[in-house]
């Protein structure tokens, strides 16, 4: 606790000064520097003044440390109301460590905003869709991020507390600033009898011994000491509770699956996104992003849960184009990683008819020191490769080193300096700081947002764009008439999904006859052979969807005179109106 | 949609208004209560024992009725609590009587509030209720919740229907030559499926009694209302389902039904009052999946890594071994069990655990006795069993503490002499001799148990309710369907006997929920002995007991670590702990069992404490005397 305090006023002061050198946020945003949770909000409310009548700025809920989680919608109301159009969905940061996902979502409201009236393609795109934006949805999360002292790959958690060591205290024994640097780094001891050394070629790193080799270091994990004098270090920190396994779909508990929370949608967060997205369900296409390893990953989530190949070629059309658009990433269903449950691809696209991606930012690989980046690092030898899971490929790493002394400002490394443990006694802390390994240094954060923006922008162009055309009127008798009506869509996301038609999920879209009796109606099965399947009951309203880059051709028999008016409306792909006179 | 029918034969379950049982706490129990009549009582309860008791409310239903649990020994401290949840399905009156009646018995006498609190959920689903209240009854266990149950353009639209305005929702039977219904030979109230290897063929379809309100060729398929509360918890939650839910947990009232326990870590056991009933018959096991972790495969990415071979099977210890050896863990998570079953994608367990069966078949077998002793009778017809995403479930698998369920009231069997009444019964005999004679033995005893059940609850309803509860087969022209026959079971019949058996119900069966109370586990520090190893160290051994019948936590409550941990904390001046810590998590323990833990202190006082530390049992500090 009291380093904690030695800490805190520490980053105080720290904050001050930063707070002074940080540059003002002016639209249009930038994004050489990362965003604060309030910089965020700031940034938010900044686009909102400027584009009041595109923007509106909703509150959606508050986080267990009631900070409030905002929710932009960019909307040309000119174009139409935005439940009438189909809904593009973009969220980022549910780990609160993974905040170049909250970049990612500013960056695509800032483009869509600033560029709209000056690109075609822009201007086309937010015309045709709505866009539902949440750059932070750990907003607990990201605040901590900045605050505390983390590694790069802690702070994922929900605030809600859990006993992980089971004694009866919760979250007592986190990590701890112990040189109070602001950065939660690795601890090192010497030890002959340990299982690395010195890398000969760069003293900064340590590399794993061949057999015969004379040890020089046991690491001992992150910085901390036993603060519940348990004898165990670190062993009950934050949380730890993921809300992105708190979904409701297929959720299974905390024993299955570790951080699931205790129930279905129990963070608060995680549930007032899953009611705005309820509220919303014109949102056809979901974008969740997170960090790292390059990744587009789509449902389903668990190895034994089939996808209808249909629904698997939709998302190959965006899925296998995000690829080529963001070098190095690959696309892959969610379970290649491993099974998740309760997760948000597998809930938006399964409970809310939403094609989802969870777009994992940044490859390491890409922090590159090299002359020629096409050709391939030495091949770490047979020995390394053996033991590569404990200190990953040697050259990787001096690669890595160099990269941060050269092109990352020193910002990225601490060098190892001896501490005085109260457990250990003398060891050393040091190794990568927070903002490493899981973020691209600063200056690589825009292209790394333009690149995933345009994924989302490509989505955006694929929603369904219908257009029906009453193709024939023919009289077949004594006031009875065949209309037939034909909707195509031009893009490639279909009107509604295959798995939500197959699950009954909600109702499909109507097509529907007013102003004249029908008689009866059916798709038609064979244009040129006149097949015609009827349906048996209520004959006006036919359910059906429109596919991808396809059509669907539809028949009804009506009696009377007058003017028949076809109407088209679908849950995400908008509404059509026609009339004919007979 | 339903017709404003006064029912006729409605009053017949009500023959005893004229019973007023006035009890100590003003509560009576002589007519199934309505939402506000429960919500009533319930507040007259805790105005009657203000020091004592404590409403909170947990959720309000879609349709804006509020949901209270009843909190009974809110001054305790450090007990265990029960949970009481009845009628999660809206559509079994008697068992939110039978909830106010436990709180009333434990209001009235203290005996079971010394060391135990009680939490009662008295009406989880009061938007499904209106089935019963209502003019027009039907078996409703959807809340009011915008389902769209039938995805077409309209709400709501096509629910149940009175059409021959008896006050009941029964059925209709049209002769269909696609049917595959027959009237039964045994009773010709009864339609049976038509057996085709007996030479039967179809002649009748059954529907539901109603009209296709919105054309659409089905009947009755979206009525009001949504989600059925006592199917909406996560444990085997069935998606895309019929009233689950969109997921579990979606109903307002299964939401604050879970947040309530889980702010509640005191909650040691729960009942159920419903209709399944793990009182009489454990929980049933024998499903599908899960994972034995007796014999566990490695996967091949793991197996490498760990040294295992992927063909192999090993046990869980043996996997946790080798993770241990291959994953030194300094600081960082611990490699157990849960650890690797995380690695390894170990699913949800599916049955019962063999450990935890032991209490259940156990304490089945003395409330068959209890019964018995009692004159209540073992021998009815069996009600639903647990349903997937039940409340009852949910307890026992997520929660990881006892849940007993009890079904108040089904139809009892007929005692031999108590035949059904009908004629048809006569005939069906005869035609039963007959088959025998032509050596069809196998065919005919093989007559289908729901037919059986059937036939108890015509029997019942002969019997004891006088032929009141089955509407009789009568035509009646059906605007899409034609010339139909309406007629069968009533609704509630079989769940719902007259008001006047409320009382003697649940004073007959009740209090075995009481005395289960007593078989709650109770850990306590039994005794401790010291030795002097010399020089200010001690060697202190700490025997800690369950004095109760019921393990702590059940095996399940091991697998999931849900229950809170009991931890033995030792305090005092100048102490210092040489092998062993401060804090002990003292892990499971089962019923009547002692654990012992030892430390090795060093200390020169005379006097060092100890206490236990958990929500639910006693934390008086233990004075322990060090050296002479």
């Amino acid at each position: 606790m009291k380093i904690f305090f030695t800490w805190l006023a520490i980053c105080l002061l720290t904050f001050a000064v930063v707070a002074e050198n940080k540059a003002k946020i002016e639209v249009p945003l930038r994004f050489d520097r990362y965003y604060t949770y309030d910089d965020v909000v700031e940034a938010l409310k900044l686009l909102h003044s400027t584009y009041p009548l595109m923007t509106k700025l909703d509150i959606v809920g508050k986080s267990e440390e009631g900070r409030e989680i905002y929710a932009l919608t960019i909307n040309n109301s000119k174009t139409g109301e935005a439940l009438s159009k189909p809904g593009v969905y973009v969220d980022g940061n549910i780990h609160g460590n993974e905040i170049q996902a909250g970049e990612v979502c500013l960056y695509f409201a800032n483009l869509l905003l600033t560029k709209y009236g000056e690109n075609e393609k822009i201007t086309k795109v937010v015309d045709k869709n709505v866009y539902y934006i949440i750059p932070v949805v750990n907003v607990d999360g990201r605040y901590h991020f900045f605050a505390d002292a983390q590694t790069s790959s802690s702070d994922r958690s929900i605030r809600i507390p859990k006993d992980d060591d089971r004694d009866g205290l919760l979250d007592e024994d986190a990590p701890d600033d112990l040189d109070g640097d602001g950065n939660i780094c690795m601890m090192r001891i010497k030890d002959p009898l340990g299982d690395y050394k010195s890398d000969p070629e760069d003293s900064r790193l340590m590399i794993p011994l061949k057999p015969g080799e004379k040890g020089e270091w046991t690491t001992l994990g992150s910085e901390g000491i036993d603060n519940d004098n348990d004898g165990k270090i670190n062993e009950d920190g934050e949380g730890y509770f993921d809300g992105n396994r708190n979904w409701g779909y297929d959720w299974q508990p905390p024993y299955v699956q570790n951080g699931a929370g205790n129930f279905p949608l129990v963070a608060l967060g995680v549930k007032a996104i899953a009611n705005y997205i309820h509220q919303r369900p014109n949102i056809i296409v979901n974008f969740a992003f997170h960090n790292s390893g390059g990744m587009w990953l789509r449902a389903p989530s668990i190895k034994e849960e089939r996808l209808d190949q249909r629904d698997v070629a939709i998302y190959d059309l965006i899925g296998k184009n995000a690829i080529k658009m963001t070098p190095g990433y690959v696309y892959q269903p969610s379970y290649d990683l491993y099974d998740t449950f309760g997760d948000t691809d597998s809930h938006m696209f399964n409970l809310e008819g939403s094609y989802t991606f969870v777009g994992e930012l940044f490859m390491r690989s890409q922090e590159t020191y090299r002359d020629n980046i096409n050709k391939p690092l030495t091949p770490a030898s047979d020995a390394d490769a053996s033991t590569s899971r404990r200190g990953g490929n040697p050259e990787e790493n001096r690669e890595l080193i160099k990269f941060n002394d050269n092109l990352g400002l020193n910002e990225l490394y601490k060098p190892w300096k001896s501490y005085k443990h109260p457990t250990y006694g003398d060891i050393e802390i040091g190794g990568w700081v927070k903002m490493s390994s899981r973020l691209p240094h600063p200056f690589m954060l825009p292209e790394l947002a333009h690149r995933n923006a345009m994924v989302v922008l490509y989505a955006a162009e694929q929603t369904p764009e219908i257009s029906m055309e009453i193709f024939e009127v023919k009289e077949i008798g004594k006031n009875l008439h065949q209309v037939r009506v034909r909707l195509k869509n031009a893009k490639g996301l279909p009107s509604m999904s295959f798995k939500s038609m197959s699950s009954k999920l909600y109702t499909q879209d109507m097509l529907k006859v007013t102003g004249v009796k029908v008689v009866s109606s059916g798709r038609i099965t064979d244009l040129r052979m006149n097949k015609v399947s009827y349906q048996e009951h209520k004959p006006e309203i036919i359910y059906m969807s429109v596919p991808s880059y396809g059509f669907s051709e539809f028949q009804f028999l009506v009696e009377g005179k007058g003017d028949v008016t076809v109407s088209y409306s679908s849950r995400k792909a908008g509404s059509l109106l026609k009339t004919v006179k007979l | 949609m339903i017709k404003n029918v006064r029912p006729i034969l409605l009053a017949m379950l009500f023959l005893a208004v004229g019973v007023i049982l006035q009890a100590q706490n003003g509560i009576t129990f002589n007519k199934y209560k309505t939402n506000s009549e429960v919500q009533k009582a319930l507040t007259e309860l805790q105005l009657k024992s203000p020091s004592r008791t404590t409403m909170h409310k947990i959720a309000e239903s879609p349709g804006g009725e509020p949901i209270y649990v009843l909190e009974i020994g809110k001054e305790l401290k450090n007990v265990p609590a029960i949970f009481v949840g009845a009628n999660f399905e809206g559509k079994t009156p008697l068992s939110t009587e039978g909830a106010l009646y436990l709180a009333k018995m434990l209001l009235d006498s203290a005996n079971y509030t010394r060391k135990v609190k009680w939490m009662i959920l008295a009406l989880p689903n009061p938007d499904a209720t209106v089935g019963y209240s209502s003019t027009v009854q039907w078996e409703r266990s959807v809340n009011d919740a915008s389902v769209n149950d039938d995805k077409d353009d309209q709400l709501n639209e096509d629910g149940p229907d009175d059409l021959n305005g008896d006050g009941w929702i029964t059925k209709v039977r049209a002769e269909d030559p696609e049917g595959t219904y027959i009237i039964s030979g045994k009773d010709s109230r009864i339609m049976v499926k038509a057996d085709p290897a007996k030479g039967e063929r179809g002649k009748y379809k059954l529907y539901p009694e109603g009209l296709d309100n919105d054309g659409d060729g089905e009947i009755n398929e979206d009525g009001p209302g949504g989600i059925n509360v006592g199917i909406n918890f996560p444990h085997l939650f069935k998606t895309n389902a019929k009233e689950t839910g969109l997921w579990p947990g979606e109903s307002p009232e299964a939401y604050g039904t879970m947040n309530f326990i889980f702010s509640h870590p005191e909650i040691a056991m729960v009942y159920t009052l419903g209709t399944s009933d793990y009182c009489l018959a454990p929980p049933r096991g024998g499903r599908k999946g899960g994972t034995n972790m007796e014999s566990l495969k490695v996967p091949a990415r793991f197996a490498s890594r760990i040294g295992a071979d992927p063909d192999k099977t090993y046990t869980m210890t043996e996997v946790v071994e080798m993770f241990k050896a291959a994953m030194p863990s300094r600081g960082g998570r611990e490699m157990n069990a849960e650890t690797v079953s995380d690695f390894l994608g170990l699913g949800a367990a599916v049955n019962p655990l063999e450990d935890d069966l032991k209490f259940y078949t156990d304490f089945s077998d003395k409330y068959k006795s209890y019964l018995k002793a009692k004159g209540g009778s073992t021998d009815r017809i069996a009600g639903d069993p647990d349903k997937d995403g039940s409340f009852e479930l949910w307890a026992y698998y997520h929660l990881g503490v006892p849940s007993f369920s009890m079904n108040l009231f089904t139809p009892p069997k007929p005692a031999a002499d108590q035949k059904p009444r009908e004629a048809g019964a006569r005939e069906a005999g005869a035609r039963e001799a007959g088959a025998r004679e032509m050596g069809a033995r196998e065919s005919a005893s093989r007559s289908s148990e729901a037919d059986d059940t059937e036939k108890n609850i015509l029997a019942y309803i002969d019997n004891k309710l006088k032929g009141t509860g089955f509407v009789k087969w009568q035509p009646y022209t059906h605007p899409t369907l034609g010339k139909v026959e309406i007629g069968g079971i009533a609704p509630f019949v079989t769940s719902t006997p007259p008001a006047t058996q409320i009382d003697s119900l649940c004073k007959i069966q009740l209090p075995w929920l009481l005395q289960l109370s007593k078989k709650l586990p109770d850990i306590q520090l039994m005794k401790e002995v010291v030795t002097d190893l010399g020089a200010g160290v001690y060697r202190l051994e700490m025997y800690v007991e369950n004095k109760g019948i019921l393990p702590y936590p059940t095996a399940m409550g091991a697998k999931n670590k849900q229950p809170a941990p009991v931890v033995v904390v030792l305090e005092g001046e100048n102490l210092e702990i040489l092998e062993g810590y401060k804090r002990t998590p003292m892990g499971d323990i089962g019923g009547n069992q002692v654990k012992k833990l030892t430390w090795t202190i060093k200390t020169d006082k005379k006097l060092i404490k100890a206490h236990i530390e958990s929500p639910l049992f006693d934390a008086t500090i233990k004075q322990i005397k060090i050296g002479g």
